[in-house]
């Protein structure tokens, strides 16, 4: 099996069977990331497939040795953060703290969410825009801190305190079944 | 429960709302992809260029051979009538030469 580090040599020296490799290896994720925090299938797929083509056009200055994978999530995190701004633009509003993070279809849910999950999908949404977006990573995403400031670009503090501030609003929210002594 | 303890099993629980894209979905991005990075090689892009002028010349190359192959026909069959019409023929007989024609 061809390892990844050879993949991305390969890609940067033309050959874009080996990006598809690595597109290949890297979509599901990539692609999770951008719905996490678009909202929407629909977007969520044209981001993925810009954040490939973005990260194919500047392969070149990638360091062959370092993982792929937080480079292009940091690449779709930039993209789909983006989109917001832009969302927010037309608009004509500010991102503010109080301002809940953009709804998204609910058929767009995975089919297997169950009833819990959903709650906390719905408590999730229900919080101010950042600080939704880094708890997402955090819970459904699963990456660390210092991975989550990577991918933002905000620094590791101030995504201790993004999660820190969420953290107390979902467990206000989500009283019910994480009450204590509640399994 | 502390707080660190209750987002811990809140991971736990909201892993099903993690994206699970369909075969189809994650194909779709891998084609998008593999037909934007495709870039052409300089030949390419210069055959990409001259293809079509090249079909075009080679066309009225065709047609123009075509129609002077074809007058070049009906003038030598035209001739041919003519010649054999109006030409006389020498017979050469013991030393003497006559000529018949018209």
């Amino acid at each position: 099996m061809v390892s990844e580090r050879e993949l991305v040599e390969r890609a940067q020296a033309g050959d874009t069977g080996a990006y598809d490799a690595l597109v290949s290896q890297h979509a599901k994720r990539v692609l999770s990331i951008a719905w996490g925090i678009v909202r929407n299938a629909h977007d969520a797929e044209d981001l993925a497939q810009e954040a490939f083509v973005r990260a194919y056009q500047s392969i070149g200055r990638f360091r062959a040795g370092e993982p792929f994978g937080p480079w292009i999530f940091r690449i779709t995190t930039n993209l789909a953060l983006d989109v917001l701004k832009h969302r927010r633009r037309i608009r004509h509003e500010e991102i503010t703290e109080s301002e809940p993070a953009a709804r998204r279809d609910s058929a767009d849910l995975p089919a297997r969410t169950n009833e819990i999950a959903r709650r906390i999908d719905e408590a999730l949404d229900e919080l101010p825009a950042m600080q939704g977006i880094v708890a997402r990573l955090h819970l459904v995403e699963q990456f660390e801190h210092r991975e989550i400031a990577a991918m933002t670009g905000l620094s590791e503090g101030t995504v201790r305190s993004h999660l820190s501030l969420a953290r107390a609003k979902l467990r206000e929210k989500l009283a019910d079944l994480y009450g204590d002594g509640d399994d | 429960m502390t707080d660190e303890e209750f987002f811990e099993r809140m991971r736990g629980h909201a892993a099903p709302l993690r994206y699970e894209p369909d075969p189809f979905t994650l194909a779709r991005i891998r084609a998008g992809v593999r037909e934007r990075i495709a870039r052409p090689t300089a030949m390419q892009l210069l055959a990409a260029w001259f293809r079509p002028l090249a079909a075009t010349l080679t066309a009225i190359t065709i047609v123009a051979a075509i129609g002077i192959v074809t007058i070049d026909t009906r003038a030598t069959n035209d001739n041919n009538l003519t010649t054999i019409g109006d030409s006389s023929v020498e017979i050469v007989v013991a030393g003497d030469t006559y000529s018949v024609g018209r």
